[in-house]
């Protein structure tokens, strides 16, 4: 095998994956994210309508003809609203039905219980108790943000199945009336424990507390302890940046989140009434803000540039799975909406694909801060509106600077080049076990 | 190990070249409209920046700290389904202020509390309040480039918006929304509002220098028709003398049965819903306006 890798470095690459993959806790993350891809790229499309044609501060609004029916508008913009919700907007309860049937399976449990008992589960952890509401949960839970805790949850369920329920009948040889009815009575303590422990945990623990705690800790931080000193500024622009790409990359959006882009940020928000009223953005007192350096040079076509990683796909790789997704996710991915792409190829989770996903945002953002520090653009500081393609966001940023627009298309090289020989390695890897494929199949029982 | 050949196998069609060629001419496609966008948005924004964020600030009244108002806003939070952040400031006697708390990014409608030192009574300290209030005030503008803002008094609180109203505020580069006050004492804690307090006729003096676009609920809370057990309803009352015909709307809402006490009103249910529907909801309830679309987000 090792024939196949060039150097030493993709050799102990391939070889830690490979160890990876050989546990049963990496496989069923894998899988469980390709199985909720369907899902993610339909979200990503409706997403797409909805930053650039619904939202009012959208780009387009400009040149697109003028809807003067409200009516119709709004009922367009409920439909949109509920396909999204429905698809990426609760995609960690499928995640988390995936993960609890895999497990149950490999422990040869019932896996269908386990998976719906873990839907249950997870709804019921991620209740509101609202008055206003009566069917109400905290919604950022339940969507790509809550994907990690969701796949550990299903984990957990399927391990409580196999240590509180015998295995389950092979239902090929009874009847499906009295199999569903024994199936149950088997499982039943399982699901009870479940179900109580669930409640327990959601009565007593606010989880959209806990959930946005990691990201408030940070961004108390971001805010709190500022420094004029522009090297301070710059590391701690790069160290938030950090954070929010590895966080992205296990499914949880950081502080820099994607689509939104913070208001309140004082050192934005200053270098902004400078250049309103200096009519020019050369020249901002902050130079390396998360919106001169993160938003523009390191999100392009979403966390951890993303729109590279299709890109190195369409130049080298000669894997069809691989093009399919790549092909399928361009379009979102041009919106900076990476998770289609994320969750097809896949790349969450994927140790293969951790070391571009990080270093290839860094390194635009190093680039771009020695640009910027020798004034060979200005700063982009202007408000960039929602649906933004990634590659732009630089340009319009600074009011159509074309050096920065030449910048971003350098930074894109970089990128790709920095995610090119990490395809080639997942390529090489999926020709020696390909985790797409046992994919629902009863292929590893027999491990 | 499984061998998956089979699958890689079949002859990849040479067409990555196309979708990079399409891909540009999309960003070519998309990059126009943006570039006029840009262009007309900056422009507009010379003129006047809109900051989407509209924070709640609230004084507490005297004698109380800035930590009076977190069981209000918790108990909002909870019953509404909200996550308004919660920033506290102390300003301190030589002007120097501490925070605690954070405004989380995105957070449109976050509660500031504006607490002092000193936080005695009396008109002489109100004074030193409304003063401390207003470098307190211009901080958190330079900071966060709110355009608007809604207001909320306790008590004395009510006081020092209404002396930092006539003294300091300038509505020509920021609006003030809606005021909404409990148990404000204009006349402290004279019951009759024929007998004026120094401070009521200071008051009514300066009214020509209030905001006229703003919208101020009164509460008053009674037990036994007289008082709320510390404030007169007729201190409440008076007022009227200073908002009355100079802001756009001036109402007066008394307050009766279980918890009407001067200081539990702000746990009093009616209180509560009084409180969210007139300066939480005022930007949620109206339709023309961008806010209300993403601050129901909350829950599905």
């Amino acid at each position: 095998m090792d024939s196949l890798f060039k150097n030493k470095f993709e050799q102990k690459l391939a070889h830690i994956t490979l160890k990876l993959q050989k546990l049963l806790f990496y496989r069923i993350i894998q899988r469980t994210v390709l199985m909720i891809f369907p899902f993610v790229l339909f979200g990503g499309y409706i997403k797409i309508i909805q930053i650039t044609v619904l939202d009012k501060d959208s780009f387009l609004t400009d040149i697109l003809p003028k809807l003067n029916n409200d009516f119709i508008f709004t009922q367009i913009n409920d439909i949109a609203n509920v396909l999204y919700s429905l698809t990426l907007g609760w995609v960690a309860v499928m995640a988390t039905f995936g993960a609890a049937k895999y497990t149950a399976k490999y422990f040869h449990r019932d896996d269908q219980l386990a998976g719906l008992t873990s839907i249950s589960s997870l709804l019921i952890i991620s209740y509101a108790y609202s008055k206003v509401q009566p069917m109400s949960f905290h919604g950022e839970v339940l969507g790509i943000r809550g994907l990690l805790f969701a796949i550990l949850l299903g984990m957990l369920v399927g391990w409580i199945f196999k240590i509180s329920s015998s295995s389950a009948p092979d239902h090929l040889t009874k009847h499906l009336s009295s199999n569903i009815l024994e199936r149950t009575f088997i499982s039943l303590r399982a699901i009870t424990i479940i179900l109580i422990f669930s409640v327990i945990i959601s009565f007593l623990v606010n989880i959209t507390y806990y959930s946005d705690l990691p990201n408030n800790i940070m961004y108390s931080l971001a805010n709190n302890y500022r420094s004029k000193n522009q090297v301070i500024q710059l590391l701690s622009t790069l160290g938030f940046s950090f954070y929010t790409i590895v966080a992205s990359f296990f499914g949880w959006s950081g502080i820099y989140s994607p689509i939104e882009i913070e208001k309140s940020d004082p050192t934005i928000v200053e270098n902004l009434s400078y250049a309103l009223t200096h009519h020019t953005a050369w020249g901002s007192p902050n130079l390396f803000t998360s919106n001169t350096l993160y938003h523009p040079f390191a999100t392009l076509g979403g966390t951890g540039s993303v729109l590279a990683l299709i890109i190195a796909i369409f130049l080298v790789s000669k894997d069809n799975d691989f093009q399919t997704v790549a092909r399928w996710s361009m379009i979102p991915s041009i919106f900076n909406i990476g998770s289609s792409a994320m969750s097809g190829i896949p790349v969450l989770f994927n140790i293969i694909f951790l070391i571009p996903f990080v270093l290839a945002p860094l390194a635009c953002m190093l680039l771009a801060a020695i640009v910027l520090q020798l004034h060979l653009m200005p700063p982009s500081v202007y408000p960039v509106p929602t649906g933004t393609p990634g590659l732009l966001e630089a340009f319009i940023g600074t009011d159509g600077s074309w050096q920065a627009l030449i910048f971003s298309i350098i930074c894109m090289a970089v990128s790709v080049y920095i995610y090119i020989p990490f395809v080639r390695i997942a390529e090489k890897l999926k020709t020696i076990d390909n985790l797409a494929l046992d994919e629902g199949g009863n292929i590893d029982e027999k491990n | 190990m499984k061998r998956t050949n089979r699958l890689n196998k079949r002859p990849l069609q040479k067409k990555p070249l196309k979708y990079l060629i399409i891909l540009s001419v999309i960003l070519i496609i998309l990059g126009i409209p943006s570039y006029i966008w840009t262009k007309k948005n900056v422009a507009t924004m010379a003129g006047r920046y809109n900051s989407p964020m509209s924070p709640i600030i609230m004084i507490p009244g005297s004698s109380a700290t800035v930590d009076r108002f977190d069981s209000l806003v918790k108990t909002i939070n909870k019953q509404y389904g909200e996550h308004h952040s919660l920033l506290k400031l102390t300003v301190h006697t030589d002007g120097k202020i501490t925070y605690k708390g954070t405004i989380r990014p995105n957070d449109d409608r976050p509660f500031i509390v504006v607490g002092f030192i000193n936080n005695r009574d009396g008109y002489n300290n109100i004074k030193d309040q409304s003063k401390w209030f207003n470098i307190a005030f211009d901080q958190l503008k330079e900071r966060y480039r709110f355009s608007s803002f809604d207001a909320f008094g306790h008590s004395n609180g009510g006081l020092i918006w209404t002396y930092f109203l006539e003294n300091y505020f300038d509505d020509s580069s920021i609006n003030m929304d809606s005021l909404l006050t409990v148990g404000t004492p204009y006349n402290f804690e004279e019951k009759n509002s024929s007998n004026r307090t120094q401070m009521l006729n200071d008051f009514i003096k300066g009214k020509d220098k209030l905001p006229s676009d703003l919208t101020y609920y009164s509460i008053a809370g009674t037990q036994l028709y007289t008082d709320d057990g510390i404030v007169p309803i007729g201190s409440v009352d008076a007022g009227k003398y200073i908002y009355e015909g100079v802001i756009k709307h001036y109402t007066l809402i008394t307050l009766t049965g279980s918890k009407a006490q001067h200081s539990d009103m702000i746990t009093n249910n009616q209180f509560i819903s009084i409180f969210h529907q007139y300066i939480i909801g005022n930007k949620l309830n109206n339709p023309n306006d961008n806010n209300n679309k993403k601050a129901p987000q909350v829950t599905r």
